[in-house]
């Protein structure tokens, strides 16, 4: 009992401290490419600390609910970030079907996001309430239907073993159904996250923007939660999608953490690179993307079920 | 040497259907352009073990031919029709991609009873030609500009093709050439029609009015 409680705290200080950092490396390749030097990798943590230092402010129009959703944002992933396995740290709750948790945990902390979005009664929040709600719909279609992918290819339903040990094996069974599937996560990854070709995270102009939008009555350590919240749920997409990219097992427990290491700030040089070499989709081309990598979601599927 | 084939293939449908969501015929026509380019490594890829001069000949002959030469024509056609660079559906975009992997996985349903004798270099081969082909054919249909439509055409060639190089070595090489000839033919002659049509429309007011009263345009 006492070692599962140490080991949900190590889990928890690793996401707490890495998500961050992950955060802060993408502004920083973004200014390097555009040839300016930009912000330090930490400067994530001196936001957050600024912020929790904040007292919060509440509009009178708004009731309870306004309240709860940081929390329950900010609760949600970190529950979510239990059931994923990072690298060497186990995962230190896992049963049959624990997929299902993630997709659920995520999805009622954006249940609640949305709805404090619209408790507060302004429009602009309401706009990117329901672009969210719309937009998340298409994206949680990809990311189920790439579970199925991964899961008929590890013949489990748990997410420790659907990214576990069998992916070797099942990139030399169907390469390409795998392949497909980590590209269509990438694009899950982005846009459920709000990073640049569906939503930009460094404007304040509200008219394009979804998630930025959805958090602009929120301040002090009510901001702080959701802000990393946010992270938090990259973070672990991030550490959903290396393993499959790079499921190579040596040894060598230091060896195993480098590469996990290494492949988390690789994907933070993608973002960084894709958000610097692409621009923003027009808002209604934005489903169309979606529906592309769900195409490519489902491709994976049927290639994955012909190789088998 | 088969993942390689393997993840040409799965481009080859993935552009296909990138394509049909295009929604500018300048990114279409570059789409189908990548989508040849990797086309035309296929002959290369399928016999590295025993190269030789007619696989090096296909594929720098595919190289040249569609992924260099078609586009530009295509490009030449729509910069000077100055037709707009939309796309016109008849079916909206969304709903194309739906179809566009039902279509996918229709063809691989179909392609798990179809035995084929010979050697076939991968097994995702014959489904992917086949997905590749109805995707050029829904493009065909379902939009309703020339210039789309020919891309759609040149698309379901690609597919055929790639269905041709798993029987390649019952193919003489001058087949493949004239039909390479004969798509370049097509796309020429169409360029050059499209282009008159334009001309005669730009000297009579009264033609373009009654071609934009039937609700169509080139």
């Amino acid at each position: 009992m006492i070692s599962l409680t140490f080991y949900i705290l190590l889990h928890w200080l690793i996401v707490l401290a890495g998500a961050p950092l992950f955060l802060g490396v993408i502004p920083r390749v973004k200014a390097v490419i555009s040839g300016r030097r930009g912000p330090s990798v930490f400067q994530p943590y001196y936001d957050l600390a600024r912020l929790f230092q904040k007292k919060t402010v509440y509009s009178r129009t708004t009731t309870w609910l306004f309240r709860a959703a940081p929390i329950v944002a900010l609760a949600s992933v970190l529950m979510v970030s239990l059931v994923v396995p990072f690298c060497v740290f186990k995962a230190p709750i896992q049963f049959t079907g624990d997929i299902l948790l993630v997709a659920y945990l995520l999805a009622l902390a954006r249940f609640f996001m949305i709805i404090a979005a619209l408790d507060t009664g302004y429009s602009m929040e309401g706009m990117g309430a329901s672009r969210e709600a719309f937009f998340s719909c298409l994206s949680e279609l990809t990311l189920f239907m790439n579970f199925i992918t991964l899961a008929l290819l590890a013949h489990n339903i748990s997410l420790s073993r659907m990214i576990g040990a069998d992916i070797p094996v099942s990139w030399q069974m169907a390469g390409p159904a795998l392949l497909m599937a980590a590209g269509s996560l990438f694009v899950v990854l982005l846009a459920e996250n709000c990073r640049l070709p569906v939503d930009d995270p460094d404007t304040h102009l509200e008219l394009t923007m979804i998630h930025e939008v959805m958090i602009l009555e929120h301040g002090g350590v009510d901001l702080a939660y959701m802000h990393y919240a946010a992270g938090i749920k990259m973070f672990i997409f991030a550490a959903i999608l290396v393993p499959i990219l790079l499921p190579w097992q040596t040894g060598n427990v230091l060896q195993n953490w480098a590469i996990f290491c290494g492949g988390m700030m690789g994907l933070a040089l993608l973002v960084g690179v894709v958000e610097s070499t692409m621009a923003r989709f027009r808002l209604n081309r934005v489903k169309h993307f979606l529906l592309i990598s769900f195409a490519l979601a489902f491709f994976g599927f049927i290639v994955a079920l012909w190789r088998i | 040497m088969t993942i390689w084939i393997d993840a040409a293939c799965i481009l080859v449908v993935f552009f296909s259907l990138s394509i049909l969501a295009a929604y500018r015929i300048g990114g279409m026509i570059q789409m189908f352009a990548v989508q040849s380019l990797v086309l035309s490594f296929m002959p290369v890829l399928m016999h590295s073990h025993a190269l030789s001069l007619r696989d090096i000949l296909l594929s720098l002959g595919t190289m040249v031919l569609k992924a260099v030469l078609v586009p530009y024509i295509l490009f030449w056609a729509i910069r000077h029709v100055s037709m707009r660079s939309e796309v016109k559906p008849i079916i909206g975009i969304g709903s194309s991609i739906v179809c566009g992997a039902l279509l996918i996985a229709g063809s691989f349903w179909v392609s798990s009873s179809v035995t084929f004798p010979g050697k076939i270099a991968s097994d995702l081969v014959i489904p992917c030609s086949l997905a590749t082909v109805l995707l050029g054919f829904m493009i065909m249909v379902t939009r309703t500009r020339a210039v789309t439509q020919v891309v759609g055409y040149l698309v379901m060639e690609n597919g055929i093709f790639l269905f041709a190089l798993s029987l390649f070595d019952a193919m003489p090489i001058l087949i493949e050439m004239g039909i390479l000839l004969d798509i370049f033919a097509a796309v020429f002659i169409m360029a050059i029609v499209v282009n008159h049509i334009n001309e005669e429309f730009e000297r009579s007011p009264a033609a373009v009015k009654r071609w934009s009263k039937m609700g169509e345009s080139i």
